[in-house]
């Protein structure tokens, strides 16, 4: 085991905790003592776990009001464009430019913008799909989706040093600390 | 009795990793009625519209009817949803998926229906706005038009607010399966690792969408309201349509989560997940929904009474005391009448009693459908032009074949994807033991995995 | 605590001043009267539905946070209840409005009513004793159930019994099916019979959203004016201002959907008998009228509103609440005015003193019930459980 470790480059140090406090406790004694590159692995949401990794917000809130702008303006665009300019057509007496009926329709596609660079924008910023990761290499990491609590301190931070981070992790109420290789 | 994270897994993994011999003869009784409708379509498109029952003066019939009952039940998922996570209703977690599928698939169904009704529905896709050789463009002012924007956006919307919180789910099966299960809930899940900042981020995308879709789902059933509401035809141009439809189609919505909810209790045996709880809550909705059904029938009738106008008075008297009476009372004693006591009676407002207002509720919801599109076509303004309607074998098969197709997705889904989220329960149960731990001064906490022993 | 002792604000000593105003403009709202009774009566109507839906959204809103509970709802509880108590006032209100009906309806002019059809066809319905019949059933309906709702409400304050929120809770249910089916007539009977000949089924609903956002926003301002006092200072925290706002854009949106549902249906159709009332009220000087609607009573407050920034402040929230109460005032106006004034808005004095007097009578009467009570209810059982949850 260790020998192969040491043909390939180690991605960091991962340590495994029973429950969510544990694990919070651990990111914030970590972030104390200054590492800065982490990143913990949970089942399920961990309030405060974020801030503890050095996550401030999501900008998800603007990318959404981006994608419903330009759905708004694009959806009414759709609209004016072929019944005002392209063909216009005169349908049950109604001017050209019949803005009250158009309003529906611009609804829908505000919302479908909103909606899709929701989505989108949640995937690539979690840099979604992700097809390999090294994580995926550490031993017991398949627990991580169900009732294992993991942090990860990663060998390019620059406090990393594989004894002592090792020294400081086992330290840290942790079931167990394993390396990880890229 | 609670159960630990390790049970909820179990429980709720199992039958996406063990099926029985009577869910396969399940699946090939629903399929082949399914196969059934589809060659009933085959025959129409080959043979024309002539042979199912639509006649001057009545050409919108059973299709359009079961179009407007399954868009309406496709509002049981997720505005429903989106209401109970926004107003944070901590009982909601063990109901939103089932909820937001039905969404899913009762939309798909429901929008096949305007394309069986086509002449030619191969052509369907001119609804299409792009730049064609056909060198023209649909009519913007059209509600059809809108019902295509409409019922799309509420589509996807719909899908995307149902995978977003399946996403964790599928790592967890890729994590526990094995052979080629694994390697497909593996593409699956994207590469989920369940990092602090994907969960923000998934969070924060599941509470927007839970905010746009909800002015979605009401538009959804206004626009096809509208569908009714913009033509000049006695019954059908009121302006409280919109509302009306979507008050209607909520109820529906409610009564069919309900049904669902209890058909996935017994053949999957869920009892402790979904429980009388969720249904008593359940049942309270229906009854408010109830409620606010017979204000928008009571506001529409007596608004039209007082309007009245001589064309809109002959409908209102057929479905009041003519030929269309009987279904009319039959939709109010289903509707109002048979679930109002029931759900207003603490002790009557059991599973049983939930299921059995339910169904009326359902058989109600379609017969109102039916009342608002039929007689209105067959009694339009001038008395030469009136006439009747009568279903032909042909649109019973497509639409019998219609609530098969949806048992049919229904049981596929429960197949693929657990059908309650499970890290939204065990975050239901560790908020839960959060606040009791406070309480106890550390105590009661709750015990996540320990003895589980892994499996590869 | 003394429910007097907690008052000692600006808002308590407005109690006598409110009065005065109020009947001071009264007096001079009858002195013009005397003078042309029927601009007297047309302006006594548009303060009258105004100020009688302000009260009515009081009681809707209240119902509505019985049945469904919420944190929002035990900061603005005794504000709402105390607004129902001014149903009293109104009911007084009605008897000068009764009194002048047939300068207001065509129908209830013996002369008009039989030249028009559109007016026979409906005599049935619309004629003088049966609406004054309506009338009363409606007033009792409403005050018994403000009655109720007070009534319980402040024993739970001297018993802290728990039942009496379940009971509260089961009349609120049928309680707003009655508040909606009442609301839906009145409606008909007070504004939508001004033309006779049009009718829209949605017009009940419109009425109902505008009642209660006028309520909500009236008393989010009043919260602003009480929020330094004791025992709400500690409630009027940024969650259930948050949640407050999400309720004020709530019937924001309702109030544009449904009246953006009446309007394509009308547009489009563009029937003779219906599209009046929208010529009416969009060409000439109303149009203004309408597109000042449609920015200030919709689309800004909608955009404010969406921003957490300003629902957690409640000095903003309640500036984007004191709008929206001058805007429904407004929305009043171009409901009930273009019956008689096709042309363009005319603002006449009488339309001020009668708002104002009014409105000043209604205060007086909504402080003094203030006072009679703890600012917050005491002893909700499901107020210590809503507390605990956003800590």
């Amino acid at each position: 085991m260790k020998l192969s470790t040491k043909k390939r480059p180690l991605y960091g140090l991962i340590a495994e905790f029973d429950n969510p406090d544990d694990l919070l406790a651990a990111a914030h004694r970590a972030h104390a003592e200054g590492y800065r590159r982490m990143d913990a692995f949970t089942p399920l949401p961990v309030e405060g776990l974020a801030e503890a990794v050095g996550f401030v917000s999501t900008r998800l809130p603007l990318v959404v009001l981006i994608g419903g702008l330009c759905g708004c303006i694009g959806g009414f665009l759709l609209q004016y464009y072929p019944n005002v300019m392209d063909y216009p057509l005169n349908i049950g007496g109604k001017p050209l430019d019949s803005w009250p009926a158009f309003i529906p329709v611009t609804f829908e596609l505000t919302i479908l913008g909103a909606a899709l660079f929701a989505v989108f924008g949640m995937l690539a910023m979690n840099g979604l799909p992700t097809p390999y990761h090294p994580v995926f290499n550490a031993p017991r990491f398949e627990l991580a989706s169900r009732n294992r609590f993991f942090l990860c301190i990663k060998a390019r931070d620059p406090r990393f040093d594989l004894e002592k981070t090792r020294q400081f992790m086992t330290g840290l109420k942790a079931r167990e600390v394993s390396e990880v290789e890229v | 009795m609670e159960k630990s994270p390790n049970q909820i897994t179990e429980d709720l993994l199992r039958p996406l990793l063990r099926t029985s011999p009577k869910y396969y003869f399940a699946v090939a009784l629903l399929a082949a009625v399914v196969v059934v409708a589809f060659a009933a379509f085959g025959y129409q498109a080959y043979s024309g519209l002539g042979v199912s029952g639509l006649r001057r003066p009545v050409f919108w019939g059973f299709y359009i009817t079961n179009f407007v009952f399954w868009i309406g039940i496709s509002h049981a998922g997720t505005l429903i949803s989106a209401i109970l996570r926004l107003a944070n209703a901590t009982w909601r977690r063990p109901v939103t998926r089932c909820a937001e599928v039905i969404t899913v698939f009762a939309l798909s169904i429901g929008a096949m229906f305007p394309v069986i009704h086509l002449g030619r529905p191969w052509l369907a896709f001119w609804l299409i706005p792009y730049p064609s050789e056909r060198q023209i463009w649909p009519n913007f002012r059209s509600p059809l038009v809108w019902d295509f924007f409409a019922i799309n956006t509420y589509l996807i919307g719909s899908v995307a607010f149902l995978t977003l919180p399946i996403l964790p789910d599928w790592a967890l099966v890729r994590d526990k399966a094995s052979g080629w299960r694994k390697r497909v809930y593996g593409f699956l899940s994207l590469g989920w690792r369940g990092t602090p900042r994907q969960w923000s981020r998934l969070e924060s995308a599941m509470h927007i969408m839970a905010i746009v879709i909800i002015p979605v789902a009401v538009s959804v059933h206004t626009i096809v309201s509208w569908d009714f509401a913009m033509a000049p035809v006695p019954m059908w141009h009121s302006t409280i349509f919109g509302p009306y439809f979507v008050a209607g189609a909520i109820f529906s919505g409610i009564a069919a989560l309900i049904l669902a909810m209890a058909c996935l209790r017994k053949f999957l045996h869920l009892e402790d997940y979904l429980k009388p709880l969720h249904f008593d809550n359940l049942g309270k909705l229906l009854l408010m929904m109830s409620l606010l059904w017979f204000y928008f029938v009571f506001a529409e009738r007596l608004t039209t009474w007082y309007g009245n106008e001589p064309s809109e008075m002959a409908v209102f008297w057929t479905t009041q005391q003519g030929a269309y009476a009987p279904l009319f009372w039959t939709m109010v004693f289903c509707n109002f009448l048979l679930p109002f006591p029931i759900l207003a009676i603490k002790r009557l407002r059991t599973i049983t009693g939930t299921v059995i207002a339910s169904t009326a509720v359902v058989a109600g919801m379609w017969l109102e459908r039916f009342l608002i599109i039929v007689p209105s076509l067959s009694h339009k303004f001038l008395p030469y032009n009136w006439g009747t309607y009568r279903p032909t074998w042909v649109e019973i098969t497509i639409m019998v074949g219609t609530f098969a197709g949806m048992a049919l997705l229904y049981a596929l889904f429960a197949k693929a994807v657990p059908i309650i989220s499970i890290w939204e329960l065990k975050l239901g149960l560790h908020e839960k033991s959060e606040v009791r731990s406070q309480e106890t001064e550390g105590r009661g906490k709750l015990a996540f995995g320990g003895q589980e022993k892994l499996e590869t | 605590m003394n429910g007097s002792d907690a008052l000692q604000t600006d808002v308590s000593r407005l109690e006598k001043p409110a009065l005065i105003v109020g009947l001071l403009a009264l007096v001079i709202s009858v002195g013009g009267g005397l003078h042309s009774p029927v601009q007297f009566f047309r302006s006594y109507l548009r303060g009258y539905v105004f100020w009688l839906g302000v009260a009515l959204g009081c009681a809707a809103v209240l119902m509505l946070h019985h049945l469904v509970g919420g944190r929002w709802g035990f900061v603005i509880r005794r504000l709402l209840e105390s607004g129902t108590r001014t149903l009293l006032v109104m009911a007084a209100f009605t008897v000068p409005f009764l009194l002048g009906l047939r300068f207001l309806y065509a129908w209830a002019d013996p002369v008009r009513a039989h030249a028009e059809t559109a007016i026979e066809d409906k005599a049935l319905y619309l004629n003088v004793p049966f609406f004054i019949g309506r009338t009363i059933v409606y007033f009792a309906a409403w005050m018994l159930l403000a009655h109720f709702l007070n009534k319980w409400s402040l024993e739970q304050d001297r018993t802290a019994n728990p039942a009496l929120t379940r009971r509260l809770q089961n009349l609120s249910g049928p309680g707003l099916v009655i508040y909606g089916l009442t609301v839906t007539f009145a409606s008909v009977d007070w504004v939508m019979s001004l033309e006779p000949s049009w009718f829209s089924t949605i017009y009940g609903m419109i009425f109902m959203v505008t009642q209660a956002l006028s309520a909500m926003s009236l008393v989010i301002v009043i919260t602003l004016l009480l929020s330094k006092t004791e025992p709400l200072r500690e409630m009027v925290t940024p969650p259930a201002l948050n949640d407050l706002g999400n309720l004020l854009l709530t019937f924001t949106m309702l109030w544009a959907y449904l009246s953006f549902s009446q309007f394509l249906l009308i547009w489009s159709g563009n029937l003779p008998d219906e599209i009046t009332w929208y010529t009416a009220r969009a060409t000439g000087g109303w149009a203004w009228i309408a597109v000042l609607l449609i920015v200030f009573h919709f689309a800004v407050p909608f955009l404010l509103l969406l921003s957490r920034f300003v629902k957690r402040r409640i000095r903003l929230l309640s500036a984007v609440a004191a709008g929206l109460v001058v805007m429904s005032l407004l929305d009043m106006f171009w409901l009930l005015a273009p019956a008689y004034d096709r042309a363009g808005p005319r603002f006449h004095w009488l339309d001020w003193t009668a708002v104002i007097g009014m409105g000043g009578v209604w205060f007086w009467r909504f402080i003094a019930q203030l006072k009679r009570a703890a600012l917050v209810p005491l002893h909700d059982p499901r107020m210590a459980r809503g507390a605990g949850h956003h800590g």
